[in-house]
């Protein structure tokens, strides 16, 4: 089966930097997956490239193995939330599920009624009148009523209140549990998404520095305690994600290939937030060829 | 697609409407009196034998609505302004794009709707406009011609509307922001449309010169013809224009002096000076219009392909 997502060597520069580069990821089908990555690290680009509004500046993408583009063969399995949700603002919610009607072959009106109705969102009223939390809903409503293979959400919660992020979250996992559907979705706010998301691609300094299905990666970190050592002695043996020393500790996040042998470790378990922060902090992005020198070192 | 087309700017359309509808009862209703007046005026001009009078007779007291039809030139500029160049502009700058360039209709779907509608709207409104403007200036035509009224009657204020819907479509896309767009559009269409009308229309075809006798009394021209210039022959067949230095005349036919000196038709006549002019004859008013309704539709379709150009192949 094609995966849901896959890059190869995907980049995209404007103008003299690169937005996002050397970005090779594949998501399987079915997986809720968290794209995550400080400000600027390529995740809006990378959206946007897998929608194909944008178009590469080097490599490719594949979405359920099209390449994105204007093609109504395309566009009719992909949905595409931006960032600020952008609706007519004049018109109601009503309005806009009659256009998605008229310009969609596959289109789930009752469905996408029954999910804002439950909401409690006011269908009838111009866009402009509705509040934040309520807006909010009316483009997933409409992105979900395109009954689409993929779903494609560039920061669909940042503007929300605790309350409307939950909601929203909530009508999200209820979609993705009713039928097939894979969902990349952008987020600052890893702690929302860990409850729902099931594989996350992490992106720093423009490049991909995790993707994986999130069991994977939480089985594959560790945090190392110990006395203190020089990082340099220790990273023949792991691949140092990030150190930190106090006066007598090195305190290490480390990415295993194996079992740790050196009793003089005190060995933990790891949050996947503080996985993604360690990575996002790192200067060098590990590269695959890095991680086959450290383990044959070791 | 023309669903979409039809909820976002049904508004618009409805606007125009209203204006067009407002501005046809105001035209028929003075239309209709000046038609009477200019009847009635010749009917009864040949017994008072004050036929050649008509001018100073005839629409009078109609200074504001001959203003209103005269305004009518900038018609086809608000097409440009308020239909098409926030058309894309407007999209891309609330960000709405994004919703509608991925629903299931292509990009070039989209566009393609979007301009064809914007193109017939304006074509229409402008065509109704002008069809009124021409019939309420038929008296008038009759009298002084209707090369006086060029950029309001027959077809280029179709094509003037066909060239500024192009343009605002152009340039929305260009600068993807409302206003720029507005500007750029007002800017270029004024500069496009005063170029073309002074410097390039006088010589759609060459123009004829005629040497004709002094006096001045009648201008010289045949009745309709559009005057580009004139001045004086002297005996020598030395072509003078109208920055004729009075030094160039014979001194015995000078009067006045300094503050108002002029010349005696008389003198000049009698000592074998001649007047020319240079005209478009009425005749040629459909092929001046032709010609400058093709410049303005070329100019169109290279825009309309800017337009795809932008859309379709940037970046949205």
């Amino acid at each position: 089966m094609t995966p849901a997502i896959e890059t190869v060597e995907l980049g995209k520069r404007y103008g003299t930097t690169w937005a996002l580069q050397d970005c090779s990821v594949q998501v399987p089908r079915g997986r809720v997956s968290a794209l995550v990555g400080p400000n600027g690290a390529g995740k809006t680009t990378l959206l946007r490239l897998l929608v194909g509004l944008t178009s590469p500046t080097s490599g490719r993408a594949e979405v359920l193995g099209l390449a994105p583009g204007p093609s109504a063969q395309f566009l009719a399995r992909i949905g595409y939330l931006a960032q600020e949700v952008p609706l007519y603002k004049r018109l109601s919610a009503d309005d806009h599920l009659a256009i998605g009607a008229h310009l969609n072959v596959n289109w789930d009106a009752s469905g996408a009624r029954e999910r804002l109705a439950a909401l409690r969102v006011p269908t009838e009223r111009p866009i402009a009148t509705l509040s934040g939390g309520q807006r909010a809903q009316v483009p997933l409503g409409l992105a979900l009523a395109k009954q689409p293979q993929v779903l494609l959400l560039d920061e669909p919660v940042a503007a929300l209140d605790p309350l409307a992020r939950r909601e929203f979250l909530a009508s999200l996992s209820e979609a993705v549990a009713e039928g097939d559907l894979s969902v990349i979705l952008s987020s600052h706010l890893l702690h929302d998404l860990e409850q729902i998301c099931d594989h996350v691609i992490l992106l720093a300094s423009s490049r991909t520095q995790i993707c994986d299905d999130i069991d994977n990666v939480l089985a594959s970190h560790r945090m190392l305690l110990g006395p203190r050592r020089t990082v340099s002695d220790t990273e023949r043996m792991f691949n140092v994600i990030k150190a930190t020393h106090t006066a007598n500790q090195t305190r290490l996040l480390v990415h295993l290939d194996g079992p740790i042998l050196d009793p003089s470790w005190e060995v933990s378990e790891v949050s996947l937030e503080e996985i993604v922060l360690a990575y996002m902090g790192m200067d060098e992005p590990v590269s695959a060829g890095q991680l086959l020198s450290l383990r044959a070192a070791s | 697609m023309n669903f979409l087309v039809w909820r976002l700017h049904r508004h618009q359309v409805y606007w125009a409407a209203a204006v067009l509808a407002a501005l046809t009862i105001l035209l028929i209703v003075t239309g209709t009196t000046m038609a009477n007046d200019y009847h009635a005026f010749f009917n009864n001009c040949q017994a008072t034998q004050s036929c050649s009078d008509a001018g100073s007779h005839l629409f009078r007291g109609d200074g504001s609505i001959i203003d209103l039809v005269n305004a009518t030139v900038a018609v086809p500029l608000l097409f440009g302004l308020f239909w098409a160049a926030p058309l894309v502009a407007k999209e891309y700058e609330e960000g709405t794009h994004n919703l509608a360039w991925t629903q299931g209709v292509t990009r070039r779907h989209w566009l393609s709707t979007n301009v064809i509608w914007v193109f017939v709207a304006a074509a229409v409104w402008a065509g109704a406009l002008t069809v009124l403007v021409s019939w309420w200036h038929a008296p008038e035509n009759a009298l002084s011609g209707r090369f006086n009224a060029f950029d309001i009657q027959g077809i280029v204020p179709v094509a003037y509307a066909v060239f500024a819907v192009a343009l605002g479509l152009a340039v929305g896309s260009i600068f993807r922001r409302v206003l720029p767009a507005i500007a750029a559009t007002l800017g270029v269409f004024i500069a496009v449309r005063v170029v073309t009308g002074v410097y390039i229309r006088p010589h759609f075809m060459a123009a004829i010169t005629k040497i004709l006798p002094i006096p001045f009394s009648n201008s010289g021209a045949p009745p309709g013809a559009w005057t580009l210039s004139g001045g004086l022959v002297g005996p020598n067949g030395h072509f003078y224009g109208n920055g004729i230095n009075l030094d160039q005349v014979p001194a015995t036919c000078r009067v006045g002096a300094f503050g108002g000196q002029g010349v005696t038709p008389n003198c000049l006549a009698s000592r074998g000076w001649h007047q020319w002019i240079t005209f478009q004859p009425a005749g040629r008013f459909w092929a001046f219009q032709g010609i400058e309704a093709t410049i303005f539709v070329l100019l169109a379709i290279v825009l309309v392909a800017v337009a795809y150009r932008m859309v379709l192949r940037r970046d949205a």
